[in-house]
């Protein structure tokens, strides 16, 4: 009998400790959910960043003198793609499928965009010029953005996904509905970031140096 | 992940073999201490060596040559330049100019990752900028923190790169590139933030001021060496060469150097800036 009011006791005592843990968790786990789509919102901007580039891009490439039409349509096309498959940007999708879609999206252009600029290699009088060289070390800067953004949305992801996971969390996902996030993955080609790097020695070595002031 | 693979090598033996030398110095004399600590210092920087690429520990002033391509002055006058415009505008600015990358990654990844380890930039404004230099590599990057990239977009950060620094660089006028380029990323970011007046490492208390500071930290150094020695040995690593890569890599400048050239100094603190990928290089 005494035994029994005893942990009786022990087990009244337990139960504000575990409405603490609780409630502790649920705030982290929002927290952590919160900066997922902090992040995913970062992603988004960054990629929005490099989708306005590409009008200013087109119209530098598109000045130059018999410059090759097709790869300049394969961009725009691929921009109008990205568009289609716009996500909210204030929310982490919580569909890999959907995500998926997404990189893939981005990755067409980013081919897209490598291959004119592969292209731009035949015109060096386009590429000596101030114009087309601020456009390329801003694409270039954009792209090392979004390879830090996606990082840092992962590793939010990552962070959140785990607190999801283990003890005493992982009771609150189906209390309060939390879902795990997917990652971006790295594809083999449409993750790839084009390889936009130009030796600008070449481009300056040929023609003399004076065409830069 | 972007986490550097960081490795330490430091055998058990010499940990403890340290811990001792320790208490030795500390029942002796309170100014060895201080010595040892920079010792440990330097110790421990050597432990860190990457596999795949070294993060060079954070530099100890604004400005530092580990290739030695400038003159002792002009580092010294390029250093309280940069001091001063952070006491000025809380804008961190710091130039490292190395012998070599050491890394497979692209210059634009690896000095990221540097400039984001060694927080350059207010915590709050994130408004740091770096300017690495590879000498022997020829090549540079200007990264850019968040807070400035409004200020110093890509396209300024690349005018100043390609078309100011390297023009000198090619006919080998380091000290010339330096000071421009100097000059170039203050024009560009001077309005935009106001300073306090001091610099992060002079807002800090003075640190050699309470010796117990430094006991506690070197304690801390010490136990953690241990238990990282004690934790290889278990997992039957045999890392029998201290620091590894280190050597003959980044102390080939002699970075310790730079902190003991005294007679107004300043010292550079990083206050926690973060970066976002901002920024532009050229190669010359």
């Amino acid at each position: 009998m005494n035994k029994i009011m005893r942990d009786g006791g022990k087990l009244l005592l337990l139960v504000p400790l575990f409405a603490l843990t609780g409630c502790g968790s649920y705030n982290r786990l929002v927290q952590l959910e919160q900066n997922v789509n902090k992040k995913w919102a970062d992603v988004q901007s960054v990629y929005q960043r490099r989708a306005d580039l590409i009008p200013n891009l087109v119209n530098t490439v598109a000045g130059a003198a018999n410059f090759e039409k097709s790869t300049l349509t394969e961009v725009t096309n691929a921009r109008a793609s990205v568009g289609q498959v716009k996500l909210d940007p204030s929310k982490a999708p919580t569909d890999a499928a959907e995500l998926e879609k997404f990189q893939q999206a981005q990755g067409q252009l980013s081919n897209a965009l490598s291959r004119l600029l592969l292209v731009t290699e035949n015109y060096p009088q386009l590429r000596a010029t101030e114009g087309f060289q601020n456009l390329q070390a801003q694409l270039e800067g954009t792209e090392n953005r979004i390879s830090v953004e996606r990082n840092n949305f992962n590793a939010a992801v990552q962070e959140y996904n785990t607190a999801l996971g283990t003890f005493p969390t992982n009771m609150l996902n189906k209390m309060f509905g939390f879902q795990p996030r997917p990652y971006f993955s790295a594809q083999p080609n449409a993750d790839k970031a084009p390889e936009v790097k130009f030796d600008f020695n070449k481009a300056a070595a040929s023609p003399p140096p004076a065409t830069t002031p | 992940m972007r986490d550097p693979v960081v490795k330490i090598f430091l055998p058990a033996p010499v940990a403890s073999l340290f811990a001792a030398g320790f208490l030795d110095f500390a029942r002796n004399d309170r100014r060895r201490v201080a010595a040892l600590l920079v010792a440990v210092g330097i110790f421990a920087s050597a432990l860190v060596a990457g596999a795949a690429e070294n993060i060079p520990p954070k530099p100890a002033g604004y400005f530092t040559d580990y290739a030695g391509v400038v003159s002792k002055e002009a580092a010294l006058r390029f250093n309280e330049k940069l001091a001063q415009f952070e006491r000025d505008t809380s804008n961190q600015v710091v130039v490292a100019v190395f012998r070599k990358m050491e890394s497979d990654s692209s210059i634009a990844d690896y000095t990221y990752r540097v400039a984001e380890a060694w927080g350059v930039g207010q915590k709050d404004r994130r408004n740091g900028a770096v300017l690495f230099v590879f000498v022997e590599n020829r090549n540079m990057f200007l990264q850019v923190g968040y807070g400035l990239e409004g200020a110093l977009p890509d396209a300024t950060a690349f005018d100043i790169t390609e078309r100011r620094i390297k023009p000198r660089f090619r006919n080998n006028d380091y000290e010339g590139g330096i000071a421009t380029g100097i000059d170039s990323i203050f024009a560009a970011i001077r309005g935009e933030y106001k300073g306090t007046g001091r610099t992060k490492a002079e807002e800090k208390p003075t640190a050699s001021g309470n010796g117990t500071g430094f006991i506690i930290l070197l304690i801390c150094v010490v136990i953690f060496a241990l238990a990282i020695g004690r934790g290889r040995r278990r997992r039957g690593y045999g890392y029998s060469s201290l620091g590894g890569p280190f050597i003959g890599g980044w102390s080939g400048g002699g970075w310790s150097g730079g902190s003991s050239s005294g007679g107004g100094f300043s010292g550079f603190s990083g206050g926690g800036g973060s970066f976002g990928g901002g920024g532009a290089g050229s190669s010359w």
